[in-house]
C-alpha cells in the first residue's frame, strides 16, 4: 500500500465529510421551522424572535453563517449549546466515549458471534442446522431495536427480582463489574439485529467460496476437510467479512439512538435526543458530523484490513 | 415465478406478506371491537376468547388494533420506499447514463449522504419537517433515496455495457430509446428486489420513529406507537408491547424472504 | 516407476466398464448423463476423450475423481483404478488416493488456484500430505518440480501469488501439482482451452515432454479434434452421454465409421478446405484506416485526483489497412492484441484518433461518424447470449434496424422479418419468441441477421463463433459466408481461430499488442515473407489432417 493511496483515502474522507457539513448545515437552514421559533416556542412575539436571531446571528445571509460555522469548526471551536450554556466539545466529549464504549462492547459480542455462525451454517449447508440458524437470522434481521429491547426489558429487568438493570450506566473506572452488568442489556438489544444480518451474510459468503473452483481443486488434490476448510476456505472468507461488518457499523451507528434511549445510556444517542427535542442545533450538527466520521473512518480501516487479508488488494 | 413460489423461502414470505396485506386491506372490517372504545372494566387483560390478543391499559382490545395499525403501518413502508425508490432511480439513472463530471458530483455528494446512518438522517429531517405520518414517511423515502441512486445507478452502468446496449449504440439507435427500451427494463430487476427488501427496513424504521413519538401520533394505531403507549405497563402484562413488536418484526420478516427469494429467481435466470 | 513396471502392457491402468450414471432432479424425472460408457486406457497411454458441451465428459471426470454432486445416482458399471474398484472404496480411501494416484488439471488456472496461498504452498502441500515429506522436503521438491514444468525461477515463482503469475505460469504450476506426486493417471480437462494460442501450445509441449519423462497414463479431455490429435495416441468419441466410437487416433479419425465423428470431423476447420469464392475484383477500397490510434485509461473526471493513476494502455497504435467491396478480411491475434479495439472504433464504440474513410467519406472522430456509416457498417458480438436484449422478441429485435433506417410499413416489416429469419435458416415462428428461448447457434444467427437487416455494406464479426460448439461453429460459419456471397457485403471476420480464419478469409491481417504487424493473402499464410509472429501463431494450431495424424499443413 502506497502513501500515495493513504493521502487519497483521507482526501476522499475529508471530501465526504465536508459534504456531510454541506448537508447538516442545508437540512437545519432550508427545511421549514425556523430555529429562533423552535427555540422559543410557538407563541413567541416577531419581536423576541428577531432579536434571539440578532442574538444568534440568524439573520445573515446562510453561506456567511455556513462559512463561519464551519471555520469555527476547523479551529475546533465547536459553539455553545443552546440549551446547556455549556461548550459543545465538553457536553459532547463524555458522550462519545460512553457510546464508544457501548458500540465497542455491542461490535465484538457480534463478530465474535455472528461470524463463526454464518460459516459453521455455510459448513453446514442444506442441513437441519443451517436451516435453524437461516431462521434465527432471517428472524433477528426482522427485529428492530426497540422490538428488542423492550423484550429484553421484559425477560431480564422485570421489577421485584430483576437479574439485569433496566438502565444506565457505571463508569468502568468506577467498577468493571458494574459497567458490564448495565452494559448486556443495551448491547445484546444492539447486537441482536446486527449479529442475525451479518451471520447471513458471512454464510453466503462463505457458500461462495466453498463452491469455487479452487476448493474443489483442493479437494481433488486429496486434501483434507480440515485442510480444506481452515487453509483454502477461511481465508478466503475473512476479506468479505470484514467488508460486511464494516458496511453495518453506519446501521449501528443509528441503533445506538434508539438503544441509548430505551435503556438511559448517556451516549451520543441520548444527547442527540435530547437535542432534538430541545433544537440545540449546535449540538445536533456535531454528532451528525462525529457520527458520520466515525463512520467514513471505520471503513476507511476495514479496507486497510481487507488489503492485509487478501494479497489481490494491493491498494497503489 | 413458479421458482419464487417453489423455494422455501419464497413459499414463507408470500405465505406472511398474504397474511399481512389481509390486515392491510380489510383490517378495520374484520376487527371484532371499536379500536379505540375504551372498556375500563378490561384492563389489561391476558388473551382470552372475548379478546384474542388480550386488552391494553384502557382496555381497548388489542387484536382490534393490530388489525387497524396495520395499514398504517405498512403502508408506511412501502409508501416511503416506493418514493425512495423513484427518487434514487431518477437520480441514480442520471448519473449513470449522463456520467462524466455530473456523474462524479453525483456519487460524492451520494458519498457524503451515505456516510450519515439511514436512522439518524431520518431523524434529522423528521425534527424539523415537524413529527407526524406523513413527515415521516417523506424523512425515510429522502434518506432512502442516496442508497437507492447507488444501486440505480450501478444496475444502468452494468446493463450499459452489454452488447445488446452497444448493439443499439452502434445502430444509431435514439438515446431515449436506448434508455428506455434496452436499460431501464433490464436494469429494472435488481432495483425491484432492493426496494423489497428495503420496504422491510422502512417498516422497521417507521415503527422506531413512531416509538420514538417522531412518527404516527395518538390516537393512531400504528404498531411502533402501540408499544411506546404500552411500554409503562409492559411488566405487568408483557403481551401489550410483545403483540404489536411480533407483528413488526413478522411483516418486516416477510418482506425480506420475498424480496431474497426474488433475488435468487433474478439470479439463477441471469445465470443460465 | 516401479509400480508401473509390474503391469502387462496389455492391461489397462484405467478400466471403466458398463458404467451409467444420472442425476436426479427435482422434478422426479431423473436426466441421463452417462450411458453404459465403457474406456479403458492402457499404461502409458493417453486417451483423448472427445465431445461438445454436454456429452457428458466432465460428469466422467468427476466420476473416476469420485468427486460427484448429492443429486449424482450411479446406475451401474465398475471404474477401476489397476484393478481396484474406485467405486467401492471409503471417503477416507477417496480422500488418500486423489491426487496421490489420480490427480487432475483443470480448465481454467485462474480459478482452480486458490488466490490468498503462494503458488509454493500449493503444491507442497500435496506433498506433504501424500508423500510424507517435510517442509523443507516438500519445499524442495516443490521447486524441482517448478524446474520441471519450465518455469523460469522456480524459487521466485513459490513466493508468488496467483495473480502474480500469468496464465500460462499458473497452468504451469496446476500441471506441476498434479504430477508431484508420481500419479498413475492424471486427467487433463481443456487444459488449454482458457490460455491464449501460443501459450497453449508451450503447454502442450509441456505435456508432451513431462508424458515421455513419467511414463503416466492420462485421459485428455477435449473439444478440439485437432489438438487431441496430437496428443492422445487413443480416442473416445462422446455424445449425449455414449461412448460412440472407440480406438486409436488414426483410425478414429482415418476411418470413422460413426455417423457424430464424421460430422464433428466435417466441422472441423480447416485451412485447406475453402468455403468461399475468390474475392471479388474491386478497384477501390470500401473502407480504410489511416493511423488510428486508441487509448485506454486516460483519466477524465474532474474529481480525478481521487482516483489511482491508471496506466494509459494502447488499444491499437498507428493502424493503418483496406477493405475492399465484397471481401473477407480476416483478423486475428491473441487476446489484448486489439483486434476487439479495432471493431469497436468501426462500429462507432470507441473513440479514436486517426481518419476512418468510408465509402469516400471521412470520419476523424467518433463524434463524426453518422447515421450513413451506421447503417451501411453493422456488428456482430461476440456473446449471441448478451447481443439480444433479454426482454424483447426476436421479431421486435429484427424490426429494429427495419424502422430506423427504412419507412417501412408494418406488414412489410412483418414480412422482411419472416424473409430475414428464412435467410438464416430460422422457423417464422421465432419471431414470437425471446432469446433465452434459442440456443446458442440460434441466437448467433438471429444477431446476423439483424446485421444483414440493414443491407449494410460491410459487416464486422467479432469472434462470432468462439463461444459455439465446434458443429454450430461451421454451420454459423458457413451460414455468414453464404449470406456475405449472396449480398456482396465485405466482412471483417474477427477470430483468434487461425484455422477457420484460413477458410474464409480473402486476406488476413495480424495484430499483436495493438501493432498490426502482418497483411497478406490467405493463399501465402505459409510464404516465406511472413512476419515471425505469424509463423508462431499459425505454428502454434494443431490441424487435424484427414488421414486422422495431426500435422502441419503446407
Amino acid at each position: 500500500m502506497s502513501p500515495a493511496y493513504l493521502l487519497r483515502r483521507l482526501l476522499a474522507v475529508i471530501l465526504v465529510l465536508w459534504i456531510v457539513t454541506i448537508a447538516v448545515f442545508a437540512i437545519t437552514m432550508v427545511l421549514p421551522g425556523n430555529a429562533a421559533i423552535m427555540i422559543l416556542g410557538e407563541y413567541a412575539t416577531p419581536d423576541q424572535v428577531a432579536a434571539l436571531e440578532e442574538r444568534l446571528g440568524l439573520n445573515r445571509p446562510a453561506a456567511v453563517q455556513y462559512f463561519e460555522w464551519l471555520f469555527n469548526l476547523l479551529q475546533g471551536d465547536l459553539g455553545m449549546s443552546l440549551r446547556l450554556s455549556l461548550p459543545v466539545s465538553e457536553v459532547v466529549g463524555s458522550a462519545f466515549a460512553n457510546s464508544a464504549m457501548l458500540a465497542a462492547t455491542a461490535l465484538v459480542t457480534v463478530t465474535v458471534v455472528a461470524v463463526p455462525l454464518g460459516i459453521f451454517a455455510a459448513l453446514k449447508r442444506g442441513t437441519k442446522t443451517d436451516l435453524g440458524i437461516s431462521f434465527l437470522a432471517y428472524t433477528g434481521t426482522a427485529m428492530p431495536e426497540f422490538v428488542t429491547a423492550t423484550l429484553l426489558l421484559v425477560i431480564f429487568a422485570a421489577p421485584g427480582n430483576p437479574l439485569l438493570p433496566a438502565g444506565g450506566f457505571i463508569p468502568p473506572g468506577e467498577s468493571i463489574a458494574g459497567f458490564f452488568h448495565h452494559v448486556i442489556l443495551p448491547a445484546g438489544a444492539l447486537s441482536f439485529i446486527l449479529t442475525a444480518h451479518i451471520a447471513r451474510q458471512v454464510r453466503s459468503e462463505m457458500s461462495d467460496v466453498l463452491s469455487s473452483d479452487y476448493i474443489r481443486a483442493a479437494r481433488l488434490k486429496g486434501m483434507r476437510e480440515r485442510r480444506v476448510v481452515r487453509g483454502h476456505a477461511l481465508p478466503n472468507s475473512l476479506a468479505p467479512a470484514v467488508a460486511v461488518i464494516s458496511l453495518d457499523i453506519g446501521y449501528l451507528l443509528g441503533g445506538i439512538i434508539v438503544v441509548e434511549e430505551i435503556f438511559a445510556w448517556p451516549g451520543l444517542g441520548r444527547l442527540l435526543i435530547l437535542a432534538l427535542e430541545n433544537r440545540d442545533l449546535p449540538v445536533i450538527q456535531v454528532i451528525t458530523l462525529l457520527l458520520a466520521m466515525v463512520y467514513a473512518l471505520t471503513n476507511l480501516i476495514s479496507d486497510l484490513v481487507i488489503a492485509a487479508l487478501d494479497p489481490r488488494v494491493r491498494y497503489e | 415465478m413458479s421458482e419464487l413460489v417453489r423455494s422455501p423461502t419464497g413459499m414463507v414470505g408470500l405465505a406472511l406478506l398474504s397474511v399481512v396485506a389481509v390486515a392491510v386491506v380489510f383490517g378495520s372490517v374484520l376487527a371484532p371491537y371499536d379500536p379505540q372504545a375504551f372498556h375500563p372494566a378490561v384492563r389489561l387483560t391476558g388473551p382470552s376468547a372475548a379478546h384474542w390478543l388480550g386488552t391494553d391499559q384502557f382496555g381497548r382490545d388489542i387484536f382490534s388494533r393490530l388489525l387497524t395499525g396495520a395499514s398504517s403501518t405498512i403502508l408506511f413502508g412501502v409508501g416511503a420506499t416506493a418514493l425512495g425508490v423513484l427518487a434514487g432511480s431518477v437520480i441514480g439513472v442520471t448519473a449513470g447514463v449522463v456520467g462524466g463530471w455530473v456523474d462524479s458530483v453525483i456519487m460524492r455528494t451520494l458519498d457524503g449522504l451515505l456516510a450519515v446512518p439511514d436512522l439518524l438522517f431520518t431523524l434529522l429531517i423528521v425534527t424539523f419537517l415537524g413529527g407526524g405520518a406523513g413527515e415521516a414517511m417523506l424523512a425515510v423515502a429522502v434518506a432512502f433515496t442516496p442508497g437507492m441512486a447507488r444501486i440505480a445507478r450501478s444496475s444502468v452502468l452494468s446493463i450499459r455495457t452489454r452488447e445488446y446496449v452497444l448493439a443499439a449504440v452502434a445502430r444509431d439507435e435514439s438515446q431515449a430509446y436506448i434508455i428506455g427500451q434496452e436499460v431501464i427494463p433490464n436494469a429494472i430487476g435488481p432495483i425491484i428486489v432492493e426496494a423489497t427488501i428495503r420496504v422491510s427496513f422502512a417498516i422497521m424504521i417507521g415503527a422506531t420513529l413512531g416509538f420514538l413519538g417522531l412518527g404516527a401520533q395518538p390516537p393512531s394505531t400504528e404498531w411502533g406507537l402501540m408499544v411506546a403507549e404500552a411500554r409503562q405497563y409492559m411488566y405487568r402484562s408483557p403481551w401489550v408491547v410483545a403483540v404489536p413488536g411480533i407483528a413488526i418484526a413478522v411483516s418486516a420478516l416477510g418482506f425480506n424472504l420475498f424480496g431474497d427469494a426474488l433475488r435468487d429467481a433474478f439470479v439463477t435466470r441471469g445465470r443460465r | 516407476m516401479p509400480a508401473r513396471d509390474g503391469i502387462a502392457a496389455q492391461c489397462s491402468v484405467l478400466d471403466i466398464r458398463d458404467y451409467t450414471l444420472d442425476y436426479e432432479t427435482p422434478h422426479g424425472v431423473p436426466v441421463q448423463a452417462l450411458r453404459n460408457v465403457s474406456l479403458s486406457i492402457r499404461p502409458g497411454r493417453t486417451m483423448g476423450l472427445v465431445g461438445e458441451s454436454g456429452s457428458g465428459k466432465t460428469s466422467l471426470a468427476w466420476a473416476i475423481m469420485r468427486y460427484l454432486p448429492a443429486n449424482a445416482a450411479e446406475r451401474s458399471g465398475r471404474i477401476e483404478l489397476l484393478g481396484e474398484d474406485l467405486r467401492t472404496k471409503s471417503d477416507e480411501e477417496v480422500q488418500n488416493l486423489r491426487g496421490r494416484r489420480i490427480s487432475m488439471v483443470f480448465q481454467d488456472p485462474g480459478t482452480s488456484l486458490n488466490p490468498v496461498l503462494r503458488l509454493g504452498e500449493q503444491i507442497a502441500e500435496a506433498l506433504t500430505r501424500h508423500r510424507g515429506f517435510s517442509a523443507k522436503e516438500a519445499r524442495e521438491e516443490s521447486e524441482a518440480w517448478l524446474a520441471r514444468t519450465g518455469i523460469s525461477r522456480p524459487a521466485d515463482m513459490m513466493n508468488r501469488y496467483p495473480h502474480e503469475a500469468s496464465g500460462g505460469e499458473k497452468q504451469r504450476v496446476v500441471i506441476a501439482t498434479a504430477f508431484a506426486c508420481n500419479p498413475e493417471v492424471i486427467i487433463f480437462d481443456e487444459p488449454t482451452t482458457a490460455l491464449d494460442i501460443i501459450t497453449a501450445r508451450q503447454i502442450l509441449d509441456l505435456f508432451d515432454d513431462l508424458h515421455d519423462e513419467t511414463g503416466v497414463t492420462a485421459l485428455y479431455i477435449s473439444h478440439d479434434l485437432g489438438l487431441v490429435s496430437r496428443v492422445a495416441q487413443d480416442i473416445a468419441m462422446i455424445d449425449r452421454g455414449e461412448i460412440v466410437e472407440q480406438g486409436a487416433c488414426e483410425e478414429v479419425f482415418g476411418r470413422p465409421r460413426h455417423e457424430y465423428t464424421r460430422g464433428l470431423l466435417a466441422a472441423v476447420p480447416h485451412p485447406d478446405r475453402r468455403i468461399v469464392d475468390a474475392a471479388p475484383a474491386a478497384a477501390g477500397n470500401l473502407l480504410d484506416l489511416k493511423g488510428v490510434n486508441v487509448s485506454y485509461g486516460e483519466r477524465k473526471s474532474i474529481l480525478g485526483f481521487l482516483e489511482p493513476k491508471r496506466e494509459v494502455v494502447r488499444g491499437a497504435r498507428d493502424v493503418s489497412f483496406g477493405v475492399k467491396p465484397g471481401e473477407i478480411l480476416g483478423i486475428v491475434g491473441e487476446s489484448g492484441s486489439g483486434k476487439s479495439t479495432l471493431a469497436k472504433v468501426l462500429a462507432g464504440l470507441q473513440e479514436f484518433e486517426g481518419t476512418v474513410e468510408f465509402d469516400s467519406r471521412t470520419y476523424s472522430r467518433r463524434r463524426d461518424i453518422d447515421r450513413e456509416y451506421r447503417r451501411t457498417v453493422q456488428i456482430v458480438f461476440q456473446h449471441p447470449d448478451a447481443s439480444l436484449n433479454p426482454r424483447q422478441t426476436i421479431g421486435k429485435i429484427l424490426s429494429r434496424p427495419l424502422k430506423l433506417y427504412n419507412q417501412l410499413s408494418r406488414s412489410e416489416i412483418a414480412r422482411r422479418i419472416r424473409e430475414l429469419l428464412r435467410s438464416v435458416l430460422l422457423p417464422e415462428e421465432y419471431s414470437a419468441r425471446f432469446p433465452h428461448e434459442l440456443s446458442g447457434g440460434e441466437k448467433q444467427r438471429v444477431a446476423i441477421a439483424r446485421a444483414f437487416a440493414a443491407e449494410p455494406q460491410l459487416v464486422i464479426c467479432d469472434e462470432i463463433t468462439s463461444s459455439l460448439d465446434v458443429s454450430v461453429q461451421a454451420a454459423v460459419a458457413r451460414l455468414l459466408v453464404e449470406l456475405q456471397q449472396q449480398t456482396g457485403t465485405a466482412c471483417l471476420f474477427i477470430t483468434h481461430d487461425l484455422n477457420l480464419v484460413r477458410q474464409l478469409a480473402h486476406r488476413i491481417a495480424v495484430m499483436q499488442n495493438g501493432d498490426l504487424v502482418d497483411l497478406f493473402e490467405t493463399s501465402q499464410a505459409r510464404a516465406e515473407e511472413r512476419h515471425s509472429y505469424t509463423r508462431q501463431l499459425l505454428d502454434a494450431v494443431p490441424v487435424l489432417l484427414d488421414s486422422g495424424r495431426q500435422g502441419r499443413d503446407s
